[in-house]
C-alpha cells in the first residue's frame, strides 16, 4: 500500500530531514508516527502526498511511483487521500460547512451528496452547532476538528494525520481516536503522526519510531 | 448533471466571487479594454468613412476622351472597337460637340448667372466612358488612358484626378496604420489584463495552494480565472460598443451638411458587422491569452517548489 525505499529528503540546510528511510505499510493497517520534534514524521506524510520532492529512493502508494508524478497528474493520488495538515489550513473566509464541503467541490464529487456528506462529517467530529462559524470564532481544538472532518468527507482509502490531536484534550482525544479507529475498520489506512504517548500507550497499533531522520522502530 | 457542467458551474460561481472580491480591479480592467477597443474603434469607424468615400468618388470617375476635329469615319470605328473589346468598360456615352457646348453653357449660366455666347463652339466630340469596379480601376484607367493617347484621332483624355490614386495609396498606409495600431492596443491590453488576473490569483494564493493539496486539477483551478479574463474582455468589449455607437450618433447629426457636400448622397458609415463581432472577438481573445498567460505562469512557479 505504502512503501518508501531508502528515501532521502534534504531540504537544503546541512543534515538530510529524511535519512535512508524505509518504511512498509499494509493496506488497512493503523500506524502511528512518532519521534521528537524535528525528526521528520511531517516531511514523511509531505512525501507521501507529494507536497516534497524527495533526493534519493523510491516511494510508493497504491502502486503510484510518487517521484514520477507531475503538476497534470499528481491530484489523482491526492484524491485517494485525506490529509490533516499540522496547520489544519482551513479557509479564513469560508465556514467551518463551507470549508467541509469545499474539499468535495474541487474534487468534483457528486453535487447532490455534499450537504449530506457535509453534514455527516460535521457530526462525527461532534462539530454540528459550529457549522456556522468562521475558523477564527473557534478554539484551536474545534479548527482541528474541522480539519479531520474535511478530510474524512471524501472516504478516501488512505488518511495521513499530522498531529491530529495536538491541540485536544484528553477526553476529546480519544473521541478522536476512536473516530479513526471506525473509519480503519471501515477499511482505510490511517498513518497517524503524533509525538503525545498518551495516545501510544494502549499499544493497540504499530508504532514507527523517528529520531533526526532515521526510522529507530518500527 | 454530468461532471463537466458541474465543473463549468463551480468555476463560474468562483469566478463571480473572484470578481466580487476584487471588484474595483474588474472594472479598472473592463474600462482599460473599454477604452482602448473604443480607440481602435474609433480608427476604424474613420477608416470605414474614408473607404466610403473613396468609393463614392470613384464612382464618379469616368474617363473622357476628346477627339480631333479632323477624325476620320474610320479611326472613329477603330476607337469604337477598342472601347467594346474592354471587357471592363461598364458604358460608353457619345456626346457630340453640339451637345456638350449646351450643356456647359447651362452649368454656366445655372453657376455664374451668366449667358455665354462666343459665336462658335470651342469643344470637341467627346466619349464619356465608365468602368465596372474593381480591385485595381484606377490603375486599369490610367493605363487604358495611355494607350488611348497613343491612338491617332484622340486630342485629349481626361480622368479622374492623379489624387484619387493618392488617395488610394493613402487607404493602403491606413490599413497598415490600423492593423499597427490594433497590434500594439493588443499587447498592451494583454499585459495589463494578464497582471490584474495575477493580482487575482494572488489574492487567492492560500486557497489555491489548499485546492491543489486536497486534490484539484490544475485545470480546475485555472478555469475561474480564465473564465474571468475572457469576461473582462466581452465586458470590455460591451462598453466600448455603447461608447462607438455614441460618438458615431454624435457625428451623424453634427456633421452631416458637411459629409454631405463631400460626397452626395453619402451616410456616415459605423463599423460594419463583421468588423464590430472582431473587435468582440479580439477583446474576447485578449482576456483569454492574457489569463492563461498568468495561469500558465502561476502554475510553473508552483511546479518549481
Ligand atoms: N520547509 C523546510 N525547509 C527547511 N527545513 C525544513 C523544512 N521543513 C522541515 N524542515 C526541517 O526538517 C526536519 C524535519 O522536520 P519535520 O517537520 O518533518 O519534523 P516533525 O517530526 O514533523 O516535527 P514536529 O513534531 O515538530 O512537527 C527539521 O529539522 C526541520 O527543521
Ligand atoms: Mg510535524
Amino acid at each position: 500500500m505504502i512503501q518508501l525505499f531508502n528515501v532521502i529528503k534534504n531540504y537544503g540546510s546541512g543534515k538530510p530531514a529524511l535519512d535512508d528511510v524505509s518504511i512498509k505499510i499494509e493496506k488497512g493497517e493503523f500506524v502511528f508516527l512518532t519521534g521528537p520534534s524535528g525528526a521528520g514524521k511531517t516531511t514523511i506524510l509531505k512525501i507521501l502526498f507529494g507536497w516534497e520532492h524527495y533526493e534519493e529512493g523510491q516511494v510508493l502508494v497504491q502502486g503510484i511511483n510518487v517521484g514520477r508524478l507531475d503538476a497534470g497528474n499528481i491530484h489523482t493520488l491526492r484524491r485517494s487521500m485525506g490529509v490533516i495538515f499540522q496547520d489544519y489550513k482551513l479557509l479564513p473566509n469560508k465556514t467551518v460547512f463551507e470549508n467541509v464541503a469545499f474539499a468535495q467541490e474541487v474534487t468534483n464529487r457528486d453535487r447532490k451528496k455534499i450537504k449530506f456528506k457535509t453534514w455527516e462529517a460535521l457530526k462525527n467530529v461532534g462539530l454540528t452547532p459550529k457549522k456556522d462559524s468562521f475558523p477564527a470564532q473557534l478554539s484551536g481544538g474545534e479548527q482541528q476538528r474541522v480539519a479531520i472532518a474535511r478530510a474524512m468527507v471524501n472516504t478516501p482509502p488512505i488518511i495521513l494525520a499530522d498531529e491530529p490531536t495536538g491541540n485536544l484534550d484528553q477526553e476529546i482525544s480519544s473521541e478522536i481516536l476512536k473516530l479513526f479507529e471506525e473509519i480503519n475498520r471501515n477499511g482505510a489506512t490511517i498513518v497517524f503522526a503524533t509525538h503525545s504517548q498518551e495516545i501510544l500507550k494502549p499499544g493497540k497499533h504499530r508504532v514507527i519510531v523517528l529520531n533526526r531522520g532515521k526510522v529507530v522502530s518500527s | 448533471m454530468n461532471s463537466a457542467t458541474q465543473t463549468l458551474l463551480t468555476s463560474l460561481r468562483t469566478t463571480v466571487s473572484n470578481i466580487r472580491a476584487n471588484k474595483q480591479t474588474f472594472l479598472i480592467s473592463v474600462m482599460t479594454i473599454a477604452i482602448s477597443v473604443g480607440i481602435l474603434g474609433l480608427f476604424l469607424i474613420i477608416f470605414f468613412n474614408l473607404n466610403a468615400l473613396l468609393t463614392s468618388w470613384n464612382q464618379q470617375v469616368q474617363l473622357v476622351v476628346y477627339l480631333k476635329n479632323d477624325i476620320s469615319p474610320s479611326e472613329k470605328s477603330d476607337l469604337k472597337d477598342i472601347f467594346k473589346s474592354n471587357s471592363k468598360i461598364q458604358s460608353m456615352e457619345e456626346v457630340s460637340k453640339e451637345k456638350a457646348w449646351e450643356e456647359f453653357k447651362l452649368t454656366q449660366k445655372n453657376s455664374v448667372g451668366l449667358e455665354l455666347d462666343l459665336g462658335f463652339n470651342p469643344l470637341p466630340d467627346s466619349y464619356k466612358i465608365r468602368f465596372k469596379a474593381s480591385e485595381n480601376r484606377s490603375r486599369h484607367i490610367s493605363e487604358f488612358a495611355g494607350q488611348l493617347q497613343k491612338n491617332r484621332g484622340v486630342e485629349s483624355v481626361e480622368y479622374g484626378e492623379k489624387w484619387i490614386d493618392r488617395f488610394e495609396k493613402f487607404m493602403i498606409f491606413c490599413q497598415l496604420f490600423l492593423l499597427g495600431v490594433g497590434v500594439l492596443l493588443s499587447l498592451g491590453l494583454i499585459l495589463i489584463i494578464s497582471n490584474t488576473i495575477r493580482l487575482s490569483i494572488y489574492s487567492r494564493q492560500d486557497e489555491i495552494e489548499l485546492m491543489l493539496l486536497i486534490g484539484a486539477t490544475p485545470s480546475f483551478v485555472k478555469i475561474p480565472f480564465i473564465f474571468e479574463g475572457i469576461l473582462q474582455g466581452l465586458a470590455g468589449s460591451f462598453v466600448s460598443l455603447g461608447f462607438m455607437g455614441a460618438v458615431y450618433s454624435y457625428l451623424k447629426t453634427e456633421f452631416r451638411p458637411s459629409i454631405d457636400s463631400l460626397a452626395r448622397g453619402m451616410e456616415l458609415q459605423f463599423i460594419s458587422q463583421p468588423f464590430l463581432l472582431m473587435l468582440v472577438g479580439l477583446s474576447i481573445l485578449i482576456g483569454f491569452v492574457a489569463s492563461y498567460i498568468s495561469t500558465y505562469q502561476y502554475m510553473q512557479v508552483l511546479n518549481k517548489r
